[in-house]
């Protein structure tokens, strides 16, 4: 071990923190989920909220609550009588002729001391058609129920440039509802996914062989012995089949089984648990170390390609095509080694032994990933990146309103999701009525007429559209406290991975239906 | 407050309904044909319904809101916590000059000072304080809770209050859960549907570690963070209770803690982490719990309404990768103790003592009862209260169950702090 590590554990073990300040301890709950990191990436974030709606109000109030930097609400609207029944974020009847942005941006302010709110009442017409820059300046862009040519433009305004922020599109009617984020590109370094990565039981390393091979079972005494790491005892077991299996691994059920009866043939007592584990975890041992696809596919990505890396890339490709490299130079063709390693039944000498092992091995494979980076990254974006190589995430998207102009998608989607495709089609359907009519209550025929000119004559509507259709005739205007709420929850919710870039967002249509409480994606 | 015939009160403005009455004032095509649209509904909502909301935490305040705006008038709520500063990430009725009070005073003032004309009813104190006369005025109730055993005594609580013969006496029980990124609604129909108790064995298991892991061969942080507040903290502070709100207790674990990790070479001991064990803190925040909450106002507005088919009767979502939610009809147990109604067949060994019987009988994941008592239909095994005839029976723990019970008889198992018992026959192998 070097002088460095040793120095590292040191100071990771003896620095005290003080108790935390006011601010974390506010947040502690969420800081759990997201980190120092997410979080300061909330706080330098500013939003922008296309009507202060009952819906736009729930979803900003998820957002101030965590403590994003800024936020604006647009809206030129005064309080209506029916603003007034169904807004938390309004006073009754007392804001009832004042602007709703307004009202919205003090009451929603009272939140948290941390966020700065303005009002714009200014219309959106006007500032799309004089100071887009205005809009663009925004990290990301919410609207709830954008009159159909508005949020066309507006969408085509955020789709220009690569660099624009997302646009996240909310319809909702009665108790229906469904939203889209629009994006061009986002990559996930911390998904958080559940899947760990490979601990190479059976690619050991030299120090790890070395190890496994230098065990003498017969000379432990039982305490020693009940305390050898799984890791370990499954190396070693491994690397005693393949001397006497002609180097070649347990394939068949059969010699799994015997491979697997072998372990347990090594206890020296019947309750030595670490025996055990190794059993349970015996299929490591054929479960191959490699690139999993996942990743191997974003190796072919066209942001790799030597015309497209330059100085501009962001850091993500730089590190990805570092792994690309990495992978390809390795011995063993895999992605660098992770120093996590997980509990497992053993005594503090022995796993900690095992853990520094692992550490030492992994500090030696980021130096040999950081000689592949072409430009300066972040240590701790480095260390975070090798971390969660096993999990990265790069989405593409489209822009708003593809999909329901893509007549074979539609009609795909008809079929395989037919609930989830007729709520999201007869949203589309009022919203296209309301733009050419906003006096009259949209009827169940001119409903369904509208949706079959959007999948095109020949496409026959199944049984799932009169559900769909009724429910939007009922309450074509409706905004009920209650679906506003869930979506104020769940549009928050992405929009808060969309700007922590961790976690996963949703991709496609999120369709929403409480009646039956369900959710569903399309469109993806 | 409300008008003799019952349509429109005095804080009501024209309009002021819009949104809500749109659903009320005509069915959908998938509304069940016993539904009264117009002012009839109307008026039971506004005037005569009557619901209890249980917890005003995260998932409590965002429910109170909500079915405020939504028309219910005559709200209840009962919390026995106060305002901790960790809660204002996500329990948006509370401020930061509310620290230290109670929160369903809080939150109940606080709503009804933003929506006009609505009395919400506080009491600062615990469920189990009320009694059966307390449950039974309500038509409904809402569970915002994160405590397991909490949503037991109300589920059992109201299951044990259903009479057949009245049918006013069934209370649906809707119940909402989050933790970080996921959560869980759903219905109980008391008796008719799959109860809390039916589904015990989908919680996930606490993380224990062996005490002899800690006192000797610690591995992890968590073993440090254990061993100072399960062995040290009362061989140096005696009976000094630990508070895990008190940040001088936190700190004063953390540096133990910390000590005993350098001595062993184990990184990762946080004061985060430290609070996070002995607390065993739960990730919350405001979205998932939006999510959860609406999703239960939703189920009360259609249960009390009519105007639409209510949850069947489970819905559980996860949002770390994308969207993802599930929707499913949880079943019935048969063998449920608190509406199964069935004994449960038991077989363990002749050589079993009836302490090893009641360990099971705590870890078991579909029972998980803590300090049962045992009696056989004849004579009691153990009891754990009074403390006199615990003493008496305490011999018992030592012999063997089939000693006192022949095979294929009976047990009867009650736990002190739940309202039901649990029948067991067992048979020996």
């Amino acid at each position: 071990m070097s002088s460095q590590d040793s120095q590292d554990i040191v100071t990771a073990t003896t620095a005290i923190e003080s108790a935390p300040d006011a601010k974390t301890r506010r947040y502690d709950r969420q800081l759990r989920l997201w980190a120092a990191t997410g979080q300061s990436a909330l706080e330098s974030s500013r939003v922008l909220v296309i009507s202060a709606s009952a819906t736009s109000s729930s979803i900003l109030k998820n957002l101030v609550l965590p403590g994003i930097g800024h936020f604006t609400i647009l809206d030129h609207a005064k309080v209506s009588h029916s603003d007034a029944g169904n807004n938390f974020f309004l006073e009754g009847s007392d804001s009832i002729g004042k602007y709703r942005s307004e009202e919205a941006v003090r009451l929603l302010s009272e939140l948290n001391d941390g966020v700065e709110g303005r009002a714009n009442t200014r219309t959106l017409e006007d500032i799309l058609e004089s100071q887009p820059e205005w809009i663009t300046s925004f990290t990301i862009v919410i609207a709830h129920n954008l009159d159909h040519s508005l949020l066309h433009k507006l969408s085509a305004l955020l789709w220009k440039d690569s660099r624009y922020p997302p646009l996240v599109a909310v319809r909702s009617a009665g108790f229906l509802a469904d939203f889209y984020i629009q994006f061009h590109e986002h990559t996930i370094i911390e998904s958080h996914s559940e899947t760990s990565p490979s601990l190479r039981i059976d690619k050991p390393f030299p120090a790890l062989r070395e190890l496994a091979l230098s065990l003498e079972y017969d000379k432990m005494d039982p305490t020693e012995h009940g305390h050898i790491p799984y890791v370990v005892i499954l190396v070693r077991a491994l690397e005693d089949w393949k001397k006497s299996h002609g180097n070649s691994l347990p394939k068949s059920y059969d010699e799994r089984q015997q491979f697997k009866k072998g372990i347990l043939a090594l206890k020296m007592k019947g309750d030595e648990e670490n025996f055990d584990e190794a059993e349970a975890q015996a299929y490591r041992c054929w479960t191959e170390t490699k690139i999993p696809s996942e990743i191997a596919v974003l190796f072919s990505d066209p942001a790799l390609s030597t015309d497209t890396l330059n100085t501009s890339t962001s850091p993500f490709f730089h590190l990805l095509a570092a792994l690309k490299e990495f992978a390809a130079q390795s011995e063993i063709h895999t992605l660098p080694l992770t120093s996590t390693l997980p509990d497992m039944k053993s005594d503090t000498q022995n796993y900690i032994q095992l853990q520094r092992l692992y550490k030492a091995r992994a500090e030696e494979e980021k130096q040999a990933f950081k000689s592949y980076l072409q430009v300066p990254v972040d240590d701790a974006m480095v260390d975070s990146f090798i971390k969660n190589a096993h999990a990265l995430v790069v989405l593409r998207g489209k822009t708003w309103g593809a999909f329901d102009e893509d007549k074979g998608a539609l009609a795909e989607s008809l079929s395989t999701m037919p609930k989830e495709t007729c709520i999201h089609l007869a949203l589309s359907a009022l919203s296209l009525l309301q733009a050419s009519d906003t006096s009259v209550s949209p009827s169940a025929e001119s409903i369904r007429a509208k949706m079959q000119s959007i999948v095109g004559q020949s496409i026959k509507l199944p049984d799932e559209a009169d559900d769909a259709i009724g429910e939007i005739a009922r309450a074509p205007f409706s905004e009920l406290p209650n679906t506003a709420a869930f979506l104020g929850g769940m549009v928050a919710q992405e929009v808060i991975k969309m700007i922590t870039k961790q976690y996963v967002p949703v991709k496609g249509y999120c369709v929403i239906d409480l009646i039956e409480t369900w959710t569903g994606t399309i469109g993806a | 407050m409300a008008t003799e015939n019952g349509s429109a009160t005095s804080s009501d403005w024209q309009d002021r309904y819009y949104h809500v009455d749109q659903i009320l004032d005509r069915p959908g095509p998938r509304t069940d044909p016993s539904f009264l649209a117009g002012d009839e509904v109307k008026d039971f909502l506004r005037n005569k319904c009557k619901i209890l909301v249980i917890g005003a935490g995260g998932l409590g305040c965002e429910i109170l809101a909500n079915l405020a705006l939504t028309g219910f008038k005559d709200i209840h709520v009962i919390d026995m916590d106060t305002i901790d500063i960790s809660n204002l990430n996500r329990q948006f009725l509370f401020r930061p000059a509310d620290v230290g009070r109670p929160k369903a005073i809080v939150a109940a003032e606080y709503v009804m000072k933003r929506v006009p004309g609505i009395k919400v009813t506080p009491y600062y104190g615990k469920i189990q304080d009320k009694g059966d006369d307390y449950y039974l005025q309500f038509n409904l109730v809402i569970c915002g809770l994160d405590s397991v055993e909490a949503r037991r005594w109300i589920n059992a609580t109201l299951v044990n209050l259903v009479d057949p013969e009245n049918p006013e006496s069934l209370k649906p029980l809707i119940d909402g859960g989050t933790e970080g990124f996921k959560g869980q609604a759903r219905v109980i129909l008391p008796t008719v549907s799959s109860c809390y108790e039916c589904s015990l064995d989908m919680l996930n298991k606490p993380t224990t570690f062996p005490i002899c892991t800690i006192a000797n061969t610690p591995r992890l942080p968590e073993h440090c963070i254990e061993w100072a507040s399960v062995l040290e903290w009362p061989r140096a502070r005696g009976d000094e209770k630990l508070d895990t709100d008190d940040p001088e207790h936190i700190g004063w674990l953390y540096s133990i803690a910390a000590a005993r990790a350098k001595e062993f070479k184990i990184e990762g001991v946080t004061w985060s982490l430290t609070q996070g064990v002995v607390k065993n803190v739960i990730p919350a925040i405001a979205s998932t719990n939006a999510i959860i909450a609406a999703a239960c106002c939703n189920e009360a507005f259609k249960i009390a309404t009519s105007s639409a088919a209510y949850l069947n009767n489970y819905f559980m979502l996860i949002g770390t990768e994308g969207v993802y939610s599930y929707t499913f009809e949880h079943e019935k147990r048969d063998h449920c103790p608190v509406c199964g109604g069935e004994a449960l067949e038991m077989s363990i060994s002749r050589e079993w003592t009836v302490e090893q019987l009641m360990e099971l009988l705590t870890e078991k994941q579909n029972i998980q009862i803590k300090k049962p008592s045992l009696a056989t239909p004849e004579n009691p095994i153990y009891f754990q209260q009074p403390p006199q005839l615990e003493e008496a029976m305490r011999p018992n723990l030592e012999k063997k169950v089939s000693e006192l019970v022949p095979d294929g008889g009976e047990i009867t198992v009650t736990a002190s702090s739940l309202p039901f018992s649990l029948s067991l026959i067992i048979t020996y192998v």
